[in-house]
């Protein structure tokens, strides 16, 4: 991947911060990972649409009684 | 999700099943980065009916009385469709009784240990089960003696090989 003007080294910069994003992310509180799959879900539901999949992001606030 | 959880603990109390413990992608997701899933599987120890078959009618009805209905497979619980899954088999049995027992925001539950959610990837040998194999191999801190114990009780140590060497 090594060019002569260094992208290669640029790349693999790149690829270990996000490796160490992932590693950051494990560690993060369960409840907090909770709520970013609700982001992915919503997210996620958004392109699924488009498709015609009907997805439901979880909604544990509104459900509250 | 926390209030999900207080209905999984009542239920529990109540004993329509003798445990439970999360599985699946947000089990998982306890030990690695968030991953996209849109059920909460919740593996189950059920009570054995008079005529020895194992049902999840119980669950159902139980949850009806409360106001939750089915939606195809799933049981939306405040907010939160739950997949409920008897403990199909001796590996799921152990998980469920093994499980780690935590606190989500003051509310007790229980989670798969890491090596038996792999041992459960190995058994059911889908695509994203050996990715979340991969993922739990990178982001945990895995105990390999009990890692290696489950493997070896449950006959998966070969699938460990072909799917890690």
């Amino acid at each position: 991947m090594e060019t002569v003007d260094g992208v290669g080294a640029e790349v693999a910069r790149i690829f270990a911060a996000k490796e160490q994003r992932r590693r950051d992310l494990a560690r993060l509180p369960f409840p907090e990972k909770v709520r970013a799959v609700i982001q992915l879900q919503k997210m996620a539901a958004t392109i699924l649409r488009t498709r015609g999949k009907i997805v439901r992001p979880w909604e544990p606030a509104r459900a509250r009684r | 999700m926390k209030r999900t959880l207080e209905v999984l603990n009542a239920l529990e109390k109540e004993g329509v099943f003798s445990r439970y413990a999360i599985g699946g992608a947000m089990g998982a997701t306890f030990y690695t980065e968030p991953v996209l899933t849109f059920d909460l599987d919740v593996f189950v120890l059920l009570r054995q009916s008079s005529a020895g078959l194992i049902s999840l009618s119980p669950i159902y009805e139980a949850l009806r009385t409360r106001g939750y209905g089915e939606e195809k497979e799933t049981v939306p619980v405040e907010g939160i469709p739950v997949q409920f899954l008897p403990a199909y088999n001796s590996l799921i049995e152990e998980a469920v009784a093994q499980a780690r027992e935590i606190d989500y925001e003051g509310v007790p539950t229980r989670i798969a240990r890491a090596e038996h959610l792999i041992a459960i990837c190995l058994q059911t040998g889908r695509d994203k089960d050996r990715a979340r194999v991969a993922m739990l191999r990178e982001q945990t801190r895995l105990d390999l003696d009990s890692l290696a114990d489950v493997l070896k009780r449950h006959q998966l140590e070969d699938k460990w090989k072909l799917w890690t060497e």
